[in-house]
């Protein structure tokens, strides 16, 4: 430490040492969850109930699987919603219906659906438990009695699921992103917990996994392979502590705040309980849960809210700064708007373990986290400028910083290749590894940006879900 | 100070260390791992044609080659049926796979002793052994695992004995106690049905042998049917399923149970009992069922159209005539399960 030069005030002095402390305890804080974390991920992963084998599983869960419908909404997809239909029709699970809910597509969306699968408008006597925009039609092929397609006008995706859970006709729903693709035994592994706990289950969610860089074929993920563009390799290990660490962990402790839009599994009842998808916001699939548990706790009925590590969703990641940048911008404003709509739910004795852990978690990482962070490079040249930080002050911090990410990221892949085993080359952990070490080189920072931007859009209220830029399935890995 | 500095680059140190073993350790373990595979897989190439003709195996008693056997004998000895299972399981004895399976129920991994067990009961000299691990092993899932894997080979301990081991309606809930059921019931129906006049029995257990004995035809359907119709009496969350079974079995003496469940304050007894009508072809509920095409719930309208549809010339007759009602929400129903079926 060295001293303050002579024009430092005192008050710029004391100022700048509270922000610091503030930047460390925080940092201390999201250290010492991401280890409890860690350790809860372990403990799931290694007690994780254990699954009859493939003839097994299908035998003894298809008796007794309840019926499940998969709510797919679509907007403007008419390059790979014909696939993804496909994809879904050859699922591995007895009952279940496909609703594929056209959001007002302004492409061919619809009329690609119709010429695929033959398709002819139908009736269909829906509830009007939860709101939604008008539907236009229905659209079924008598041969094909798994597939029901909803015209409806446009309204956003919390919106076309509504219209899918009131036309949905099963005591279980499962949301889905249309463009995104289900291992074939997937619904029948994420069903679990509803058959193990059937009074107590009322949602779980699976993991979702990049499938840039994925060899596809005929909707199902062949060959998986790490993509060659960075950003897409970033979000690969991104995902990997999202879901292997994070959301195993929470969901362990049963604080579980989301489940990923892209693949969860939901009683209907309790749902439409909550009033469905909530339209006010971007992130409707967290609400969602936050909803289910505020529910529970407030009818005082126990239950169970689960993330499973093994059924898989594969998704298409974006692999443009532009896109990536509005979609974590979007991310962090739903959590905010979350985390501002049920705030009377944080430290609330009332809500249990949700108020303190699931709510003290979105706190530290999603409302804190980026803000401190960015305050953290804000400050560094600060207290520099101010002779209050001596560079090999500055340089061990970062270096714990950086080393204690990159611990973090490894130890998830130790999970992720002890228990899961996805990637069936070995050059893929090395290449992960040295990625955990790399994003810390500017994607961190840029990622807060985008995080912040998220909150500046938050301040503003602005609505507005931004385009996402898909390549499709049908397009073959780059080379 | 100085001292905190060196710590906060030994604690830095100290994760690179942790990081750089931990990813060599997992290549090695890859590279070890895939050496071994190259090998299992030259020994699986070796023993599956002879297994599956149910030939003895011509390999060394080796541990390796008593895994595989044990492997194959997991991956396939489910998919073999009748005499080709009987020559496969021979087989796969000689090769050692039993006493390797036998040695894996003593695992510390549930998944591994589940599967062991999975397997072990089509052998009929293990059923004990697999007896054992569904009435006492320390995990939940290995138990019911063991316990429907016997079962389904008819080779299950006592009824009531395993009811209480798994603790089937206290501690464990799982809907997988149906199918269990279901198997035990076939072999041995009087068993289960004595579990519906057994005080201790939790109703949920009592309820899964009601939905298994629904199928049996070796019960008196009439006795069931009584004791169903007064536990629909109630007041349990149970009672939808109760009636969805007493729909299922269609037996006439439930049918004054139905009539009262379709009068239910709770919406979901009128939906499941609206369902039963139709499953049971109670023709004379169809008045009180087209009363429920202007029910609050949507699945009580949905479920007394869908009985409509299902209750022949007479019911089609009062859905055409409920198309036409003053009543809006009741002509909606009616008119759109009309259309749903000309269109099916």
């Amino acid at each position: 430490m060295i001293g303050p030069p002579a024009w430092a005030d005192q008050w710029m002095i004391g100022a700048a040492e509270l922000i610091a402390l503030i930047v460390i305890l925080t940092g201390l804080l999201q250290i010492g969850f991401y280890l409890i974390q860690l350790i809860f991920a372990a403990i799931a992963l290694s007690f994780r109930p254990p699954v009859p084998r493939g003839a097994t599983l299908w035998r003894r869960y298809s008796d007794q699987a309840p019926p499940i419908s998969i709510l797919a909404p679509a907007f403007n997809e008419e390059l790979t919603v014909v696939e993804s239909v496909r994809s879904l029709l050859s699922l591995q699970y007895p009952d279940f219906e496909i609703l594929l809910i056209n959001d007002g597509s302004k492409d061919g969306t619809l009329a690609r659906l119709i010429d695929a699968f033959g398709l002819a408008p139908v009736a269909r006597y829906v509830d009007n438990a939860v709101p939604h925009a008008a539907i236009r039609g229905f659209y079924a092929n008598p041969a094909l009695p798994r597939l029901l397609v909803i015209d409806k006008d446009n309204g956003g995706k919390a919106d076309a699921l509504n219209a899918g859970i009131n036309a949905s006709r099963t005591p279980l729903f499962c949301a889905i992103d249309a463009d995104s693709i289900l291992e074939p035994d997937a619904l029948l592994r994420v069903v679990r917990p509803f058959i193990d706990e059937p009074n107590l289950t009322i949602a779980a969610g699976g993991t979702i996994r990049i499938a840039n860089g994925c060899t596809i074929d005929s909707g199902r993920v062949i060959d998986v392979r790490l993509p060659r563009n960075f950003l897409a390799l970033v979000q690969i290990m991104e995902y990997l502590r999202a879901f292997l660490m994070a959301r195993l962990a929470l969901g362990k402790m049963q604080v579980l705040t989301v489940i990923s839009g892209a693949f969860g599994l939901f009683s209907r009842q309790r749902v439409v309980e909550v009033g469905g998808y909530s339209h006010a916001t971007v992130g409707e699939d967290m609400e969602l849960v936050i909803k289910l548990h505020r529910h529970m706790r407030d009818i005082g009925t126990p239950y169970r809210i689960e993330f499973i590590a093994e059924p898989v969703c594969w998704t298409e990641c974006p692999e443009d700064l532009a896109v990536l940048g509005r979609q974590r911008s979007r991310w962090q404003r739903g959590a905010l708007e979350c985390f501002s709509k049920h705030k009377d739910m944080f430290f609330n004795p009332r809500y249990g373990r949700i108020g303190f852990i699931g709510f003290g978690q979105i706190l530290l990482v999603d409302v804190v986290g980026p803000v401190v962070e960015v305050l953290g490079y804000l400050l560094v040249p600060l207290l520099y400028g101010l002779g209050l930080l001596a560079l090999p002050w500055l340089l061990a911090f970062l270096s714990v910083t950086v080393t204690f990410g990159v611990f973090v990221s490894v130890a998830t892949l130790i999970l992720e290749e002890v228990q899961l085993r996805r990637f069936p080359r070995a050059r893929a952990i090395p290449v992960l590894a040295a990625i955990a070490v790399v994003e810390n080189l500017g994607y961190r920072q840029l990622s807060n940006l985008w995080r912040m931007q998220g909150w500046w859009q938050f301040l503003r209220k602005q609505q507005a879900w931004g385009t996402m830029t898909r390549k499709g399935f049908g397009v073959p890995p780059s080379s | 100070m100085t001292a905190t500095l060196q710590s906060l680059w030994e604690v830095s140190l100290l994760l690179c260390v942790f990081a750089l073993l931990a990813i060599a350790g997992l290549l090695l373990a890859r590279v070890v791992g895939e050496r071994k595979a190259n090998k299992r897989e030259s020994l699986r190439r070796q023993l599956l044609p002879q297994l599956l003709r149910g030939e003895p195996v011509p390999v060394e008693r080796s541990r390796v080659a008593r895994r595989m056997a044990a492997d194959l004998t997991i991956e396939l000895a489910e998919l073999v049926q009748g005499n080709d299972r009987e020559g496969f399981l021979a087989a796969a004895s000689l090769a050692g796979a039993d006493a390797e399976l036998v040695r894996r129920l003593r695992s510390n991994a549930a998944q591994d002793r589940l599967v062991a067990a999975e397997t072990l009961a089509m052998f009929p000299p293990y059923a004990s052994a697999v007896s054992a691990v569904a009435l006492s092993d320390r995990n939940a899932d290995v138990r019911l695992g063991a316990a429907l894997a016997l079962a389904q080979e008819g080779r299950a301990p006592p009824v009531g004995k395993l009811v209480r081991s798994l603790g089937i309606g206290s501690k464990e809930q799982s809907l997988l106690v149906v199918s269990l059921m279901r198997d035990l019931a076939r072999t041995n129906p009087h068993a289960v049905e004595a579990l519906l006049y057994d005080l201790e029995v939790p109703d949920t257990a009592k309820l899964a042998a009601t939905d298994a004995l629904a199928e049996s035809s070796s019960v008196d359907h009439e006795a069931l049917v009584a004791w169903m119709a007064e536990a629909s009496e109630e007041d349990s969350d149970l009672r939808p399923r109760i009636f969805r079974a007493l729909g299922q079995l269609g037996h006439p003496s439930g049918h004054v149970a139905i009539l009262a469940g379709l009068d239910s304050e709770r919406w979901q007894v009128r939906s499941a009992a609206a369902e039963a009508v139709g499953r049971s072809a109670l023709h004379s509920a169809i008045p009180r069922i087209v009363q429920l095409l202007a029910d609050d719930q949507w699945w009580v309208r949905f479920r007394a159209a869908e009985a409509l549809t299902r209750l022949g010339a007479e019911g089609r007759l009062a859905l055409q005539r409920a198309a036409a009602d003053p009543n809006w929400i009741v002509r909606e129903a009616a008119s759109t399960i009309l259309a749903e079926q000309a269109a099916a």
